[in-house]
């Protein structure tokens, strides 16, 4: 595989995020997919530098290693090659028992300690609007060792406080009463992690290993931090700005657009030079 | 030869007014839409659906205004509808009961009913706003009884056993009837899934009763020379039905392909009332599976026709 970096007007946001995603992944590690771009990323990292990574669908596919890429994990197209196909029961047991080294997520709304929304906007029992509610994003938010979310960056999407935490981030409410406590302190013996990074369409930002609050690490290409600041609803830290997310690369283009999605279900093609 | 077998018409009329329901299948993936259609045309009233995750299914029974309660996780219609707009619009105008769990606690929910517990622990969703007391909609409604519906949404505890830390106890999912939509059945009831089988042998044990329509009933000798294979027991299941693409416009592995383009029309088209009037008017009253399929019509039945080396079409447009 060949590390030259594609130019601007090569690639894509979407190339760009995916890419990002799929340098989330190491080797031999167990990652949970959700469906669309997460799904796209997992397979690229599979095809260039984790090889030997094994691939979970929520819906029942284990250790997957589909030809065409599926349009959802309920999909027939998740079991040709995988190692077995069953159904949700083996998948969430495997995340419970403490398999799961990764997960990709999506979300609405996310706050300064990585909890995330993805069941309504506005106050629960008078919703602004109703989404599609949780799925499994909390489950694998609380079973993985890591989890990355990757969402669209508008400013009311970064809050200091979201409005239904869907999914546990590092500093969540400790019920009956509510009051916020660290995670570690919550989850006892089943603590594995948490949120590892967001991947927004504007950057990447990863958690403290102490307080457990979010801070930018790179800026996607032709973005510079303070505006990236100015696109959160909360006081964003870039102090610890470590450089310019990395293109993709022309290998990791060309697995995408020819072999893994030709289709353009998730990840559009960029016309070169328009 | 058992007496099991059941036309469309009577899979419909064994689920009465207020019953709770559950589904075979996953999202966008094996869903009994022919039996979904038939209860609006018989305009179902006040059931409550408890479903491990939610889809067309749901979305067509919500917008026809035959569900009360809906108890899960999740509703969309993946690639091709974001939400369910139906039920968000049924929410914002609180025509609807909506409690949330998590996708993982819905399934130990029916794993617990399907092994005859009454509840499972589990360290799912700790911390977040699904286990917030303020947002047990049931007891909130007061319809808590201890009898179908628990006592309580959650109970929270500690490992008692191992000193392992907070517990979230969850009550098993009692459910009345589960409808299934499957490959094959046999004259028995004996059920065999073709691929993922996602939450389907929960789903039929946890139910009172479970109706398997089928794409085809098989002879139930054949499914016995290699029960290895089979997924459901014959004696789990009471009511049998055959009904060719009956999970149409949700796919089936093996047989065919999710229907996207019908399911984005859906979407867009029943994003009001009015719109989801129109959109029943014109697929699903004054129809039957027939007519529905010649609606459908033999060039598009074969472009989702799945591959049968490859178990999924290869003749449709996925992408852009």
């Amino acid at each position: 595989m060949t590390w030259e970096y594609a130019t601007p007007e090569e690639y894509g946001l979407a190339d760009l995020l995916c890419c990002a995603a799929s340098r989330e992944v190491q080797d031999n590690e167990i990652v949970f997919a959700g469906t669309g771009l997460p799904m796209v990323a997992i397979m690229l990292a599979q095809k260039t530098h984790a090889p030997n990574l094994k691939l979970i669908f929520e819906a029942g596919t284990l250790d997957g290693r589909p030809p065409e890429i599926p349009t959802s994990v309920g999909d027939a197209r998740c079991e040709m090659g995988a190692s077995r196909a069953s159904g949700l029961h083996d998948a969430f047991s495997i995340a419970q028992r403490g398999y799961v080294d990764l997960g990709f997520l999506g979300g609405a709304e996310v706050d300064e300690y990585g909890n995330v929304n993805t069941t309504c906007i506005g106050d629960y029992l008078n919703p602004e609007l109703r989404l599609t509610g949780s799925g499994g994003n909390p489950d694998i938010n609380s079973f993985a060792k890591r989890t990355v979310f990757i969402m669209v960056h508008e400013k009311r999407r970064f809050t200091p406080s979201v409005s239904y935490i869907t999914s546990p981030g590092w500093r969540v409410k400790k019920w009956p009463g509510g009051e916020f406590v660290h995670r570690k302190e919550l989850y006892g013996a089943a603590y594995r992690g948490g949120p590892s990074a967001v991947i927004s369409t504007a950057g990447v930002f990863r958690f403290d290993g102490e307080s457990g609050k979010i801070y930018l690490d790179t800026c996607h290409p032709g973005k510079m931090p303070e505006e990236i600041r100015e696109l959160c609803h909360f006081d964003l830290d870039i102090s610890r700005v470590s450089g310019e997310t990395l293109p993709p690369t022309r290998e990791e283009l060309h697995l995408i657009h020819e072999v893994l999605d030709p289709e353009q279900i998730f990840i559009p093609k960029v016309k070169k030079g328009v | 030869m058992s007496g099991k077998r059941i036309t469309l018409q009577q899979a419909a009329e064994i689920i009465k007014d207020g019953a709770s329901l559950t589904f075979s299948g996953f999202t966008i993936w094996r869903r009994p839409m022919a039996i979904v259609f038939e209860l609006i045309r018989q305009g179902r009233k006040g059931l409550h659906l408890i479903e491990v995750n939610g889809g067309p299914q749901t979305e067509f029974l919500v917008g026809a205004g035959c569900v009360d309660i809906w108890e899960s996780c999740w509703v969309g219609h993946e690639l091709y509808g974001k939400y369910g707009a139906n039920l968000s619009r049924k929410v914002g105008a609180k025509e609807i009961l909506v409690e949330d769990y998590s996708h993982a606690e819905m399934m130990f929910r029916f794993a617990a009913a399907a092994s005859g517990a009454p509840y499972v622990a589990t360290q799912t969703s700790l911390g977040t706003d699904i286990h917030n007391p303020a947002y047990d909609t049931l007891g909130r409604a007061g319809l808590r009884d201890g009898k179908r519906i628990p006592k309580e949404k959650y109970v929270f505890t500690d490992d008692p056993f191992f000193g392992a830390g907070p517990q979230v106890l969850v009550p098993a999912a009692k459910v009345d009837i589960a409808v299934m939509c499957v490959q094959q059945v046999g004259e028995e009831g004996t059920v065999r899934v073709s691929g993922q089988y996602y939450s389907d042998p929960e789903a039929a044990r946890a139910a009172d009763i479970t109706i398997v329509m089928a794409e085809e009933i098989v002879p139930e000798e054949y499914l016995r020379r290699e029960s290895d294979r089979n997924t459901i027991t014959s004696f789990e299941v009471d009511y049998i039905l055959e009904c060719p693409y009956g999970a149409h416009p949700t796919g089936m592995f093996g047989r065919y392909d999710v229907d996207g383009a019908f399911l984005k029309d859906f979407y867009a088209r029943t994003r009001t009332q009015e719109g989801f009037d129109a959109f029943a008017r014109e697929w699903v009253f004054g129809h039957d599976q027939m007519s529905y399929l010649e609606k459908l019509g033999w060039p598009r039945m074969l472009s989702l026709k799945a591959n049968t080396a490859l178990n999924y079409s290869t003749g449709i447009k996925r992408g852009q």
